[in-house]
């Protein structure tokens, strides 16, 4: 019983860790249909700027801050700089599929040659905002930490800022009818070009802070997000894609089932575990458990 | 009946084993080319006669990504778990069943397209950002998976080896060169075999698929059940350049099969023309050679271990992303066009 709630509690913190990394790609496929796979290479380039501030000023949470910032800043400056241009040359012939989802992955490997070319290829290791040892009550020692507990609640405040944002502001309304339907979001007098680099500026924000809590459990390298981006995917797909309380609910799940499958089975079927749930969303409810008997788009 | 006779028309076309005179031709050229071949590996540096063994390795992988995404139109990232899949097989069938070499080619392109099929049941018939995010996952993963088993070998990886030359051969015939003959041997017949499929009846359906697939349905195509086919065989290549690859370093290990070789094949696919398969020996050339540009770069802006590390994957993705941008469609449309456009004036 004790251990079955230990593996409840780490599940979620790693899910919600999940829930940020799908949220990014989720965003970013609603308003672009690009799955962006440079969102992990965007998230590791934020994470290295957090680190330097927060290994220089000793502040995690002001290493946090910057790393928001440099996410939205790349986020924005890739959909301005980068998209743009890439929907105004590649519109035609058998490349027209394909090129996006190409052009994103080679955005991944110039930003990961770029990090590795500034920062090198070393395992750095950001100090923990929180213990990473378990609670203590009396003589027992849970694997849950203050840190797991701190990873939920930053993840729980960013989730209910998003939130409000998109259900309060006209700017999320901007957002949500930009991404439902851009033709008529813009005779409604919406300019969606912005609105959608905006998004890409969320998206790139989010992304940061999933890099800059994973790193504060494990070691930062050019590769060490490319996991994060994967699970993040599954739960995007778990969630159908399209919705955005889908990919948290998704990645929430697919925390706990991986946590279950860490503790229960062993370390080396984790990544088998989740890539079965992808191929099982995939084959039984490819539209993912949000759907509601409606067609897929793209 | 009617379809039984089809299925052995498409069969013989396949195989090059029908009598248009047109399969003969290409079959002639095709020996013509391997005889080049031959005589040039004769006469060029023990080197060069191994990065030629790579780039035949590089266009068979090149050519089940023209077959996958530049005929029926779907994304997979993940050629280079394909190809680990297909070395791996080739592997544990010559250390455990003690077979002849060519068998082992043959099952890693039997597992490897069975592999695929399975993946393709999945997320074949789904539009292209399922298909791209699995395949992905499997490139992230895979490499990792077979850390975990000991029957793969761990880190290490498992020995692949295909023997010293026969000795008719003579004295002065190197490993190298061995690997080179086996090696021009199987693309030329992978290539072979490729371009039959790609001009056969599966070909143009899988054109007519990337096209508009709800037009390709409403002429009686059976478009998921061919897209899970074309990603089946384009699995099998992949699984073919594995083995091969596995062949020219000895070994199958996780590090020989990693992301960064799974972009790199997707960035000499999109640099060739992702749809022209003669294409794809340009491809191989420009893949054998950014390793050695960027040696020679690094070397000459002082040797840095970061240079040396990330120079080649800089130079790749500085090319893919302009390739994407300038010339989706492969360098081969903008000169048409380019022409197209003096003509017209």
């Amino acid at each position: 019983m004790q251990k079955a709630l230990e593996t409840l509690l780490i599940g979620l913190s790693t899910g919600s860790i999940y829930a940020l990394m799908s949220l990014a790609l989720v965003l970013v496929w609603r308003s672009t249909r690009v799955i962006n796979f440079a969102q992990a290479g965007q998230a590791m380039f934020s994470t290295y700027i957090g680190f330097e501030i927060a290994t220089r000023s000793q502040i995690f949470w002001l290493g946090l801050l910057f790393a928001i910032v440099a996410g939205a800043l790349l986020g924005a400056g890739v959909d301005y700089f980068f998209m743009r241009v890439l929907f105004k040359h590649a519109n035609s012939g058998p490349a027209l599929v394909v090129a996006p989802v190409i052009a994103t992955l080679g955005l991944l490997g110039l930003i990961r040659s770029i990090v590795g070319l500034t920062w090198g290829g070393e395992f750095k290791s950001l100090t923990a905002p929180a213990s990473k040892n378990g609670f203590t009550f009396g003589e027992v020692t849970i694997p849950f930490s203050p840190l797991d507990s701190l990873t939920i609640i930053t993840v729980a405040v960013i989730l209910i800022i998003l939130a409000l944002l998109f259900q309060r502001t006209n700017l999320g309304l901007a957002l949500r009818a930009s991404a439902y339907s851009p033709e008529i979001a813009q005779l409604a007098g919406i300019r969606t070009a912005r609105t959608r680099t905006i998004g890409w500026a969320i998206a790139g924000g989010v992304g940061g802070v999933a890099g800059m809590l994973v790193t504060s459990y494990n070691f930062l390298t050019p590769y060490s997000l490319d996991l994060l981006l994967v699970f993040g995917f599954i739960a995007a797909v778990i969630g159908g894609l399209e919705s955005m309380v889908g990919a948290v609910i998704g990645a929430l799940v697919l925390g706990i089932g991986l946590t279950i499958i860490l503790n229960y089975v062993g370390t080396s079927l984790v990544f088998i575990g989740g890539f079965s749930v992808l191929l099982l969303v995939l084959l039984i409810k490819p539209d993912g458990i949000m759907a509601r008997g409606k067609v897929r788009r793209g | 009946m009617e379809s039984w006779r089809e299925a052995r028309c498409v069969v013989a076309k396949v195989v090059g084993g029908n009598t248009g005179s047109k399969v003969r031709k290409k079959l002639a050229l095709f020996f013509l080319i391997g005889w080049i071949l031959l005589i040039i590996g004769d006469r060029v540096d023990e080197l060069r006669v191994y990065q030629g063994a790579q780039i035949a390795m590089y266009t068979i992988a090149l050519a089940s990504i023209v077959l996958l995404t530049g005929y029926s139109g779907q994304v997979s990232l993940g050629n280079g778990a394909m190809m680990a899949v297909g070395g791996y097989a080739a592997a544990l069938t010559l250390n455990n069943l003690q077979t002849p070499i060519w068998s082992a080619f043959m099952m890693a392109i039997l597992v490897a397209a069975l592999f695929g099929a399975f993946l393709g049941l999945a997320a074949a018939r789904l539009s292209g950002p399922y298909l791209a995010g699995t395949t992905l996952a499997l490139a992230v993963g895979l490499p990792a998976i077979a850390n975990q088993f000991s029957f793969l070998g761990g880190e290490p990886g498992l020995l692949f080896d295909v023997g010293f030359p026969p000795e008719r051969f003579g004295e002065d015939f190197t490993q190298y060169k061995w690997f080179f003959w086996i090696a021009t041997f199987i693309a030329l017949i992978a290539l072979f075999v490729t371009s039959n499929i790609l001009q056969s009846r599966f070909g143009r359906t899988w054109r007519a698929i990337r096209g508009n697939s709800l037009a390709a349905e409403l002429s009686g195509i059976n478009a998921s059940q061919l897209k899970v086919l074309a990603f089946s065989v384009s699995s099998g290549l992949a699984g073919l350049a594995g083995a091969v690859l596995a062949m020219t370093i000895s070994l199958v290990a996780p590090g020989a099969y990693t992301l960064a070789l799974s972009f790199a094949l997707v960035t000499g696919a999109v640099l060739a023309g992702i749809s022209s398969l003669p294409g794809v020996v340009l491809g191989g050339f420009i893949l054998v050679a950014i390793p050695e540009i960027a040696d020679a770069l690094a070397s000459s802006l002082g040797s840095e271990d970061k240079l040396n590390s990330y120079l080649p994957g800089l130079i790749v993705s500085v090319l893919l992303i302009l390739s994407v941008i300038y010339t989706p469609n492969g360098p081969g449309e903008n000169l048409r066009k380019h022409f197209h456009k003096k003509s017209a004036h």
